[in-house]
């Protein structure tokens, strides 16, 4: 091992981002982009991927990149849920923050080329998804039909309600489905939950896979329908969430069995996590 | 062969801490580990080369309990980030067994493979120097051999003691080993000296196969019958060699502070706690499977070995008497087929 010097390239060390533009999706999701000081992004993703958020002094939390846009933004959507989300949705356009990243798998976009795409999710959890649609259309010609079945709790937690009733639906050889969970007023569309509007649907498995995320009870119910359709464990792709601080396969907490979700995921296929023990 | 007189072991020692941070096992009031020999008082601290083992481990010294990452101001919407991090003086490791060698081993597996390598850790690791005591004796708690390390040829060893009587011979194992033999000059002699054989063990953990055996006992009642009297306390895991789980944290005060990592402990509930109330660990036997699970079994399937070294300490340390001997035993005895 040779002499070492102070690294600057040390992974645990955030660079520095400003947010150029705020936007509330729901009542308790914001989007915020973000830019590197004086211009372009910290880092490249690859759909699925994720960022270490750092709002100094608050804390540091991990998002999916919801978005790269080219050399201009990246695009967090976050939750309020606790101490950092909290604040985060206090702060104002023109905050700095840390970012490190980018840390994860991310979604299989090469091994899903030529297939038919369904895009399940609920909640924030289409948050991980819209990197994956949006890279979808981005490529087109690449992939088939694309399918997306979206709920949430009511009309207002709908995140990305622009593309989703606006830009998606006329995207070639799209559907989207939107549902929620109680019926309100001035809502025509679908009630119920994804599960079940899933199996209504019912898109036939052949030439396609099944992307999931959103909160566990749903993830559960999702799988169990999509097995019941026929889909293969290997058709079906979802992600995982666990604690995480380190974001780099080193501080062992974000650990199922022997893989690192931070590190070896959060994307899995169903056949990879029947392989796991059942901590998720 | 090289040898050093027992008589001359303090000037010896001396005279690598004049180039180096020389850190020696020393019995200080109701404790022992690793402390500066620069910090040695004659009379009250005892050094304790014979021990088998200090009850802490010189894992600090590569992985300190709190390391400071990087400092920042936060000025209204204005961040800055100093990377205030140096590179320490060079350290040495002196008396260490091959049990705390392996642990080490582990270490740079973790810190130092997989994708990304952690910069803190290594700074620390390309400045530190091993001297190895090869055991021949092992001590009433020790079960090395069974975890796969060999007491008489400590790995990641730059120089290797080994006790025969009135000297200890010296072997250099690396340049950095030579590095100390050049500093000890004339202190260590030519002669030759013979090591003892190694006695047998007095805990007799049978892991073969357990690792593989685990695979299929995730679900096994025999977790709750082990795990029922552990307190979740944690002291195990912060006087096990091998142990590295950390947290990262702040502190600040108006606009200034900064981050920094320390020990953290899978035993404890916040580890895994996620917003919203969901922990995919939040119960004791939960917690406790992962801890054996992650030494006996995961960190086999990822880094080829286990994360557990045979140093013994936990079973001296632990409140409740849990032995992790009885645990590798218990786990290859059980009659997993009746269970389906
Ligand atoms: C792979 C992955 C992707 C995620 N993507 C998004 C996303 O796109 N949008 C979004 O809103 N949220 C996402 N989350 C969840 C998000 O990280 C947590 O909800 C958030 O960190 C909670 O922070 P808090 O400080 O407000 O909550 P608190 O309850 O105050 O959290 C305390 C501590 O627990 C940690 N923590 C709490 N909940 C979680 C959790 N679910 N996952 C990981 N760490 C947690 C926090 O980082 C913090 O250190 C993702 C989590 C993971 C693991
Ligand atoms: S020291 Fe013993 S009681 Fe404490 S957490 Fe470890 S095994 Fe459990
Ligand atoms: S688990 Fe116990 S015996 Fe094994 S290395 Fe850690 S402290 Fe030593
Ligand atoms: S977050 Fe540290 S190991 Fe995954």
């Amino acid at each position: 091992m040779s002499e070492h010097k102070c690294n600057c390239e040390n992974p645990l060390v955030p660079g520095i981002v400003e947010v150029i533009d705020i936007k509330d999706e729901t009542p308790d999701v914001k989007s915020f982009f973000v830019r590197g000081i004086g211009g372009g992004v910290p880092f490249d993703v690859m759909p699925g991927q994720l960022g270490m958020v750092s709002l100094l002094p608050v804390g540091e939390g991990m998002y999916s990149v919801s978005w790269q846009e080219e050399q201009e933004y990246l695009h967090f959507a976050i939750k309020r849920v606790g101490l950092m989300t909290n604040e985060m949705h206090r702060i104002e356009v023109g905050q700095q923050l840390g970012v490190r990243g980018p840390y994860g798998n991310g979604f299989p976009v090469e091994e899903c080329k030529g297939k038919d795409m369904l895009f399940i999710a609920g909640g924030i959890g289409l948050a991980p998804l819209r990197s994956f649609i949006k890279y979808c259309f981005k490529h087109r010609q690449d992939y088939g039909k694309i399918q997306i079945i979206y709920g949430s709790r009511s009309y207002a937690d709908l995140c990305f309600k622009d593309e989703l009733f606006e830009e998606w639906p006329q995207e070639k050889d799209t559907e989207v489905y939107i549902t929620i969970d109680n019926p309100e007023e001035g809502w025509d569309g679908h009630v119920g939950f994804v599960p079940a509007y899933l199996e209504e649907i019912n898109p036939a498995a052949e030439g396609k896979i099944a992307v999931v995320c959103g909160p566990p009870v749903m993830i559960k119910f999702v799988l169990e329908s999509l097995e019941k359709m026929g889909y293969t464990d290997e058709q079906v792709i979802s992600t995982l969430e666990m604690r995480m601080k380190c974001g780099i396969g080193k501080c062992g907490r974000c650990n199922v069995g022997s893989e690192y979700i931070c590190l070896d995921g959060p994307v899995f296929t169903l056949a990879q996590l029947k392989q796991l023990p059942p901590e998720w | 062969m090289q040898i050093l007189s027992k008589s001359k072991l303090e000037e010896a020692l001396n005279q690598l801490g004049k180039n180096a941070e020389l850190f020696v096992p020393l019995a200080r009031g109701e404790e022992s580990g690793f402390y500066p020999w620069s910090s040695y008082q004659a009379g009250s601290d005892r050094l304790m080369l014979d021990a088998l083992n200090v009850l802490l481990p010189p894992k600090s010294v590569v992985f300190p309990q709190t390391e400071r990452m990087y400092s920042f101001t936060s000025t209204g919407p204005a961040v800055e980030i100093k990377e205030t991090f140096e590179s320490p003086q060079p350290r040495i490791i002196f008396g260490l067994r091959a049990c705390d060698a392996a642990a080490i081993a582990c270490f740079d597996d973790v810190f130092l493979t997989m994708g990304f390598i952690d910069s803190f850790y290594q700074a620390r690791r390309d400045n530190t120097t091993i001297v190895a005591h090869a055991c021949y004796e092992p001590g009433a708690n020790c079960f090395c051999e069974a975890m796969g390390v060999d007491p008489t040829e400590p790995v990641n060893a730059d120089v290797i003691i080994r006790d025969a009587g009135e000297v200890y011979i010296w072997e250099s194992k690396s340049s950095k080993g030579e590095k100390l033999t050049a500093a000890l000059g004339s202190l260590l002699e030519n002669k030759e000296a013979a090591a003892p054989g190694l006695k047998p063990f007095q805990q007799q953990a049978n892991y073969e196969g357990v690792a593989e055996k685990l695979k299929g006992m995730f679900e096994d009642p025999i977790w709750e019958q082990l795990a029922a009297t552990c307190q979740t306390c944690g002291i195990c895991t912060y006087v096990c060699p091998s142990c590295y789980c950390f947290d990262i944290q702040v502190k600040s005060w108006g606009e200034e502070g900064y981050r920094f990592r320390c020990y953290d402990s899978c035993m404890y509930s916040e580890y895994t706690q996620m917003a919203g109330g969901h922990n995919p660990r939040g119960n004791e036997r939960e917690r406790f499977r992962n801890r054996f699970l992650h030494k006996l079994q995961f960190f086999s399937e990822r880094y080829g070995k286990p994360l557990c070294t045979g140093c013994g300490r936990c079973i001296v340390a632990c409140p409740a008497g849990i032995n992790i001997v009885e645990i590798i035993n218990n786990i290859k005895e059980a009659d997993t087929s009746v269970r389906a």
